[in-house]
């Protein structure tokens, strides 16, 4: 049973820890939520054998203990934390698997700072392959406004885009 | 949705997520040994469970490329979703959800245009209010969340 637990996790933990980002302040936090995910999702899978969860649930999870956090932390905390995160520079969540080229890097630093319930949907469409409505499940919002969301954070991101492309040019 | 929308999504689609740390990995696997371990079960238990996670895994790794490769909303309300959060019973769930509402405040007549590929959609704004309200098992505390959305519903005319 752990074998499979583990193997699970090592396929589904990138999908969750991108989502797990947007709630928490660095890479050890959303790996210390994945760990309360974990014994979380342990206890509800006992009424089905312990199966691994399938994602949904997963990231159902994920986001309820984020929001949980994110009430206990406190916001100035942690947007003083996010302030020294961001002047450290080096801790992304996502790897540029192609040449690491200038608007890559652009893009990656946009999707950082979109706003959290774009930046929620884009994470679980793109990164987390669900569905809108299995996002509208997870977030308790139709499948028509998830896909509106996902559809404005990527018009904001182009409107990014062109713009630092505009003054790079200009 | 536009070329230049579709390209931009995938680029973001070849960017990945990073996984865990070595130690957050190692720290991981520890604590599901330490799971199992408590929840007594033996390594029989897992044979048939393995069989059943990897058909699961299959499946789900079709049904994603089709979605992927087929469009906006196909897959949706698939049937075997599992309950989420809120929906679940079990005594380790940390919020019970008491009551949730959502109403869609305003709403303006859509607007229809023409894409330069032909298609008829229309495209209009609207205003939705969600009101959710849960406790938080362990405190007791009862939080009420509302929430104000603006957003653009956009998407084809279906009816004439």
């Amino acid at each position: 049973m752990g074998k499979t637990w583990r193997e699970w996790l090592d396929v589904s933990a990138p999908r969750l820890l991108a989502y797990a980002r947007a709630r928490c302040n660095n890479a050890q936090e959303a790996e210390d939520l994945l760990q309360d995910a974990l014994i979380k999702l342990w206890g509800y899978q006992e009424e089905r054998e312990f199966r691994p969860p399938d994602l949904p649930l997963a990231f159902s999870v994920m986001r309820y203990l984020g929001l949980d956090y994110g009430r206990r932390k406190g916001r100035r905390e942690k947007r003083d934390q996010k302030i020294i995160q961001f002047q450290r520079g080096d801790d992304h969540w996502l790897d540029l698997t192609l040449e690491e080229t200038e608007e890559a890097e652009l893009l990656r630093k946009e999707v950082d700072n979109l706003p959290e319930k774009l930046r929620e949907v884009l994470t679980l469409k793109i990164w987390g392959g669900l569905t809108f409505a299995e996002i509208g499940k997870i977030l308790k919002i139709s499948h028509n406004t998830a896909a509106s969301r996902y559809r404005y954070a990527l018009e904001q991101l182009q409107k990014k885009l062109k713009h630092l492309q505009n003054i790079g040019n200009g | 949705m536009d070329n230049a929308l579709k390209n931009l999504e995938s680029k973001l689609e070849v960017m990945t997520p990073r996984g865990l740390s070595n130690e957050g990995r190692e720290s991981s696997h520890q604590l599901i040994d330490q799971l199992v371990g408590e929840s007594g079960l033996s390594a029989k238990d897992s044979s048939s469970g393995d069989v059943r996670w990897i058909e699961t895994a299959a499946a789900a790794a079709i049904a994603l490329s089709i979605g992927i490769s087929g469009g906006w909303y196909l897959g949706k309300n698939k049937a075997s979703s599992p309950d989420l959060v809120g929906d679940q019973t079990g005594d380790v769930a940390a919020f019970e959800y008491l009551d949730h509402e959502a109403w869609v405040l305003t709403k303006e007549s859509p607007n229809v245009y023409v894409t330069k590929s032909g298609e008829i959609r229309e495209i209009s704004r609207e205003v939705e209010v969600t009101k959710d309200v849960v406790e938080h098992r362990e405190s007791g505390v009862v939080v009420t969340v509302e929430t104000t959305d603006h957003h653009v519903v956009d998407g084809p005319k279906s009816d004439f």
